[in-house]
């Protein structure tokens, strides 16, 4: 359970006071005040000094000086509050249509030229013969989640690199409100597919805390396993991607077959190759039996020493670390700035991990991945790391099986507020949860990774060519669904 | 270099039979529900489509149960509500169909269809240009497990192409988002005929959980669809299946029907 403490702002000093209180912003967002004379209410989540702090301000006459003036991170969300509530942050230095797109999409422009903070060096205005825009996206060629890159270019070097998202907002946050409680989870499951089980978690956590429900330590173990499996399938994928951007078919094909595994595996355990159905509130729907624990463990040992092998290949070939190190730079500052975070944010040199920062079900002191190289290589190199962690952690935890039941009864609850929280193999996924007593939430606001990690999307292509675009974003390992929700 | 070549053409076969042999996924895998329209008790039917997110399950106003695949994700919640064996788990693989009325189980009988190759203007080699419309992420990844050794597409002369001009089949993967629906439209247009579009997933064949106004529903409601794969997300077997009725080499699932016990 996370403490949050809650304090009261003016909303004109709403800036100044992020700014004072330092630490990384988590979210922020707008929602309609239940008293109308009041007018929309601002809410901003603050990790400082090992403490979570909810900032409230209210908003009177649709606007506010913006924080992004201050705290670059802001950025995204309150363009966000700016096309969802019509409230506009005065002094934002890119006011544009974020999720809310034009409705023609046929035209393709580079967005303006403005950029994001007075610190940050601003988008050069390139013009002239030989200048133009790649617009890569929504439909990519190859097998690719929609999303849109506009890419400026003079031939090879990459000008400047604008993001454009949320082609696939598919109303997560809304959905998770209509429906009943006890089938909100499978929504959250379905934000970012890949994601699952921290997106379970993380919405399961919230409603345990709003319900003050404790998990048995059985469903823990069972719920550390199925959250570093799902670390591990995603390490995995952003491996093979980097091999097959390398044009190492064999070592594609080798990761890809050590990737299937683990979905098989996946399978066999929880009945879904992503592991959905497997967390819900209050423990597990699935329990492991000794069949269940051994065929874990003996999968785990034979696909670790396989692992280590094609890893050992891999970290030798040089045609593939050629093309990594050295690309797609993010320096300790810009990670900083945007409040990036998981693997993104601790190969830039920053320490941070929701399940040691956050704690929760029965996470051990463990080893947090840590490079400061910032480029492509170490963002790879922070998941190899993690990748034998989580065989350990798994190996732990099916070792630390307590007997005993695989949930508890979720309590009720009438009116409460509660913050959930997992690390996902993309970084720290949040839920704010607020409910009023009624059968289902009455206020959901959720912040995937990938949101925050999008957003410091195009500070990694200083001085890079083109033809490095692909390792970049594999590198970034990003998920557009989770982003869009 | 040599290195990878050596260990290339050294490691001893990983992939699959199918579709001359079966591939059937581990026990309690969850592919869909399945139901037994003769046997519904209707007090029990409103619990289990009470549970029913995606609302596979309804009931209709004379008390008929009726499951749809086309919207099932296979969580199994049903089936823990009511215990009498009227709803079960298909652990199966070969689910796609090219109707989207032959998905359902309740308004028509299994008798009714018989199962049969489509006859399609193409045989053999497909090449497949994919769109994703809003889908959670996972379908991709599946697909992208289509080129892994254990499934490798290309044996069966399945490819994807990166220009919408040089392909016959359009995979689209998730529920269509307003933002999606003009470049879906501009992609199937760009495509040569004979074409055909297959719906991955139970978000492209129906919407899925999603509903209005962020979401359209099914690819259905923007493009014909000629063959439907429903899944949550569906197996690289499924989509095999799929892409290969597609080309008419296999035939088609059947309803979510459930045997009678007796």
């Amino acid at each position: 359970m996370i403490a949050v403490e809650d304090r009261t702002v003016d909303a004109g000093s709403l800036a100044t006071e992020l700014e004072r209180l330092g630490g990384r912003l988590m979210m922020l967002y707008a929602t309609a005040s239940a008293c109308a004379s009041v007018g929309p209410e601002l809410c901003a989540f603050v990790h400082a000094h090992d403490e979570v702090i909810k900032l409230r301000a209210s908003v009177r006459g649709n606007a506010y000086p913006a924080v992004t003036r201050f705290v670059p991170a802001a950025h995204w969300f309150e363009r966000e509050i700016h096309d969802l509530h019509g409230i506009t942050p005065q002094g934002h230095p890119r006011l544009e249509p974020l999720v809310r797109h034009a409705p023609d999409e046929g035209e393709v422009k580079l967005f303006g030229e403005g950029d994001v903070g007075p610190t940050h060096r601003g988008a050069e205005r390139l013009a002239g013969p030989g200048v133009f825009v790649i617009p890569y996206g929504p439909v990519r060629s190859g097998v690719f989640e929609s999303a849109q890159f506009l890419v400026q270019t003079g031939g090879e070097d990459v000008a400047y690199c604008a993001q454009r998202l949320f082609f696939k907002r598919r109303g997560a946050e809304r959905r998770i409100c209509d429906v009943p409680l006890e089938l909100a989870v499978l929504v959250a499951e379905r934000v970012s597919g890949t994601s699952s089980v921290a997106h379970a978690l993380a919405f399961s956590h919230g409603v345990e805390s709003l319900a003050h429900t404790e998990v048995p330590p059985r469903s823990q173990a069972i719920r550390r396993v199925l959250a570093e499996l799902e670390r591990l399938y995603n390490h995995l994928e952003a491996t093979v991607r980097e091999c097959e951007d390398a044009s190492l078919s064999v070592a594609q094909a080798e990761f890809a077959a050590l990737k299937e595994r683990l979905h098989r595996l996946a399978a066999s355990v929880a009945g879904n190759r992503y592991l959905r159905g497997a967390v819900l509130p209050g423990g597990t729907r699935i329990d492991l039996d000794a069949q269940t624990v051994d065929l874990i463990a003996a999968t785990m040992s034979a696909w670790e020493r396989e692992w280590q092998r094609v890893l050992a290949m891999l970290l030798r070939t040089d045609s593939f670390l050629d093309r990594l190190v050295s690309t797609g730079p993010l320096s300790e500052e810009d990670a900083r700035d945007f409040a990036c975070v998981g693997p993104v944010a601790r190969a830039s040199g920053i320490d941070l991990d929701t399940r040691r920062d956050l704690p929760y079900d029965g996470y051990q002191t463990f080893q947090v991945a840590h490079h400061s190289d910032g480029d492509a290589m170490a963002r790879m190199e922070v998941r190899f790391q993690e990748v034998e962690s989580a065989v350990e952690l798994i190996r732990e935890a099916v070792a630390s099986l307590a007997p005993g039941p695989t949930r508890s009864e979720v309590g009720s609850f009438v009116q409460a507020e509660a913050l959930g929280a997992a690390e996902s193999a993309r970084g720290e996924t949040l839920y704010w949860l607020e409910a009023d007593g009624s059968a289902s939430l009455a206020q959901c606001k959720l912040r995937a990774a990938s949101f925050m990690n999008f957003g410091a999307f195009n500070r990694v292509f200083d001085s890079q060519v083109l033809t490095d675009f692909s390792f970049i974003e594999h590198s970034l390992g990003l998920s557009p669904a989770g982003c869009d929700a | 270099m040599i290195r990878w070549f050596v260990r290339g053409v050294t490691r001893r076969r990983l992939t699959t039979r199918y579709p001359r042999a079966e591939e059937p996924p581990p026990p309690g895998f969850r592919a869909r529900a399945l139901l037994d329209p003769a046997r519904v008790d209707p007090r029990q039917a409103w619990r289990a489509a009470q549970v029913c997110l995606p609302k596979a399950l309804t009931l209709d106003p004379e008390g008929h149960l009726r499951l749809d695949a086309g919207r099932c994700i296979g969580c199994g919640l049903c089936v823990d509500e009511i215990e009498n064996g009227v709803l079960g788990i298909d652990s199966g693989y070969e689910l796609a169909s090219s109707s989207r009325r032959r998905l359902v189980a309740g308004d028509v009988q299994e008798a009714d269809i018989a199962a049969e190759v489509l006859s399609r203007p193409f045989r053999r080699s497909l090449h497949i240009r994919h769109v994703d419309t809003g889908s959670d992420g996972a379908v991709e990844q599946e697909i992208a497990a289509l080129l892994n050794p254990y499934y490798d597409m290309q044996r069966l002369g399945l490819f994807f192409t990166a220009s919408p001009r040089h392909a016959d089949v359009l995979l689209v993967t998730g529920p269509v988002t307003k933002p999606m629906e003009a470049p879906l439209r501009r992609t199937y247009e760009a495509m040569p005929e004979p074409r055909a579009v297959v719906a991955a997933g139970t978000d492209a064949c129906s919407g899925g959980i999603w509903t209005e106004p962020e979401v359209l529903g099914g690819v259905d409601r923007v493009l014909p669809v000629d063959v439907y794969i429903p899944g949550d997300p569906p197996t690289p077997i499924a989509l095999l299946h799929g892409l290969l009725l597609a080309s008419g080499r296999v035939r088609e699932a059947q309803p979510p029907i459930k045997q009678s016990a007796a």
